[in-house]
């Protein structure tokens, strides 16, 4: 039977997936974002996120409110959110659930290693890894020298020991050999969550895979376009290139080579969904950067998994549109303390008019 | 005789006055410079957090205990033409290794501003480290760009950041030496008016024409001193 997806799904994620449609008709809508913007104050916006589904999110908090705490207590919300799923999640929804984790393991063990070269306390850091990316062995992080020793000696139990393939070299960590680790193991991370996806196959890789694919994509035009002027030169920057995009292989190498602006611009007008990336804007519209403009492409493929059901795309749809959310938020936050009211509106929504 | 020597020194008073209002209006344009480009700066890097996630441009990025990179040296400027014995920053803003333990901004998140050094200007200025800086700045010449901080692939608002900072640094060492001129332009102008007063006054007890020429000269003096005032509560 062809269909079969469709009958078993409910039996094991069916529960999971009503959770997660329900948690995101609570995303904050046009009028929300709208109330945000008009406020003068933090203490404004406090009352306002009051009346959304993040209800009293910041009112236990002592002490001031900053756009640090914010922040911060949107992360917490979302991590419990996760953690409500993930800790119901049967596979193969488990494994799909902690793959998305793992980027946020990545991020902490850089953030660590990072922290560490500037000597900064373990205890000074732990608090302030992202908990979606919690592991046992992340305070023994800092103490490794080499990509080799991390490895062999903290991370070869974890998660993260199989996206180490090509990051193990025996260069001292620096600044810029955490930064090839971060991208080597990041590379190697959606490399291996695109096959996964691939192998569960139906409605969960027809929404993924084009997902990942374009996030490989951005992380090569990102890396190339912050490389210039960099110390990396570009065969260690074709190193770091995710190979599961659709760049793959013509238009990697083209990027590899690539020494300015408009050398990139050249390779992404070759694939109709970059090139309006890398459009000139309208004459009057705001200024926008690149990787504004690559968050709302985001935006709009992890809109699209919603429109099927029974599959897990709609789990990492919801975690990616609340991080937006979560950035938009912030980003109302600092415009109002700073008091540029004038750049408010570059905040991406997410679903316009009803959703 | 008496008449064209303070001609003389009200001609000079008012280019002295002149020359206070340029500097004034100069100041007010680099401050203005000033405020925008620490707006602009502290805005860049909510974008980059924007862009890079809250928690990587944050306190943590940076060490406890760093070494600046630019430091502001003061030198006594011996001009023959204005006898002060006060020490004041100069106007060739030379940028040196003196020693300098400010500048860390309490403005909105707690974060730092970026620091560079200025290697071309070291020529300009006589310093007396100039011997240990040379040996002492090749050192940490292999470490900091502090944009390095963040991880070696960062956004341009970053970048954009970085440079508004340095400007700053710029503006802030010029905004100081014209600060201490306008000072010192408004003290002179303060002396010259009093040298005026005792001659105005003599003329007017020898000489009896003198109301209509004292009640210009002091509504002059009236004005200035409006002006010393104003600069007073700035």
């Amino acid at each position: 039977m062809a269909a079969c997806e469709e009958l078993s799904f409910n039996v094991d994620h069916g529960y999971l997936e009503g959770l997660v449609r329900g948690m995101k008709a609570g995303i904050l809508s046009q009028t929300d974002y709208h109330n945000l913007a008009q406020c003068d104050t933090l203490e404004d916006m406090k009352l306002h996120l009051q009346s959304t589904d993040y209800g009293k999110l910041l009112s236990s908090s002592e002490g001031d409110l900053t756009v640090s705490l914010l922040d911060s207590k949107l992360r917490e919300n979302l991590v419990t959110e996760f953690s409500c799923l993930r800790s119901n999640a049967l596979p193969p929804l488990s494994t799909f659930l902690d793959y998305i984790s793992y980027s946020y393991m990545i991020d902490n063990v850089v953030m660590l290693i990072t922290g560490a070269l500037k000597n900064k306390d373990v205890s000074e850091l732990l608090p302030r890894c992202h908990p979606l990316g919690a592991f046992d062995q992340m305070a023994a992080v800092g103490i490794a020298r080499t990509p080799a020793e991390l490895y062999s000696a903290i991370l070869v139990d974890t998660p993260l020991g199989q996206f180490f393939q090509d990051a193990v070299s025996e260069c001292s960590l620096d600044e810029m050999e955490a930064e090839i680790l971060r991208n080597k193991l990041y590379k190697a991370y959606l490399q291996s969550f695109h096959s996964f996806c691939k192998s569960v196959g139906g409605a969960t890789k027809d929404v993924m895979c084009p997902v990942l694919e374009f996030e490989a994509d951005r992380r090569a035009f990102i890396i190339t376009v912050n490389s210039f002027g960099t110390d990396l030169s570009s065969t260690d920057r074709s190193a770091l290139y995710p190979s599961c995009g659709k760049l793959y292989p013509g238009g990697l190498k083209l990027l590899a080579q690539a020494e300015d602006h408009e050398q990139v611009k050249a390779v992404a007008d070759c694939y109709p969904d970059y090139k309006m990336v890398f459009d000139d804007p309208e004459p009057g519209s705001d200024f926008k950067t690149l990787e504004d403009r690559f968050f709302e492409q985001e935006v709009k493929l992890n809109i699209l998994a919603f429109l099927q059901q029974f599959h897990f795309g709609v789990f990492y749809s919801y975690i990616k549109l609340k991080e937006q959310e979560s950035r938009n938020v912030v980003w109302i936050a600092e415009c109002v303390t700073q008091r540029q009211k004038s750049k408010i509106h570059n905040y991406i929504p997410i679903f316009q008019g009803t959703s | 005789m008496g008449v064209s020597e303070s001609e003389e020194s009200s001609l000079l008073l008012d280019e002295k006055l002149l020359r206070f209002m340029e500097q004034l209006e100069l100041l007010e344009e680099k401050r203005a410079t000033f405020n925008s480009l620490i707006e602009q700066g502290w805005f860049s890097m909510s974008k980059a957090r924007y862009t890079m996630g809250n928690k990587q441009v944050s306190a943590l990025q940076y060490a406890s205990e760093i070494e600046p990179l630019v430091c502001v040296q003061t030198r006594t400027l011996d001009n023959g033409e204005m006898e002060f014995t006060t020490e004041r920053c100069t106007q060739t803003c030379s940028k040196e290794s003196g020693k300098d333990q400010r500048a860390i901004e309490d403005i909105g998140p707690q974060e730092e501003g970026v620091r560079r050094r200025n290697r071309p200007k070291r020529e300009i200025a006589e310093s007396t480290s100039s011997d240990k800086a040379p040996a002492g700045k090749r050192d940490h010449n292999a470490q900091q760009d502090p944009l390095k901080w963040f991880g070696v692939l960062v956004p341009q608002s970053l970048k954009h950041a970085q440079s508004s900072f340095k400007q700053v640094i710029e503006l802030s060492a010029e905004i100081a030496a014209l600060q201490t001129a306008v000072l010192s332009a408004r003290q002179e102008l303060k002396h010259s008016l009093q040298n005026k007063h005792t001659p105005g006054e003599r003329l007017s007890n020898s000489a009896g024409q003198g109301s209509r020429h004292n009640t210009s000269a002091e509504s002059k003096q009236e004005e200035a001193e409006k002006q010393l005032s104003a600069t007073d509560s700035q």
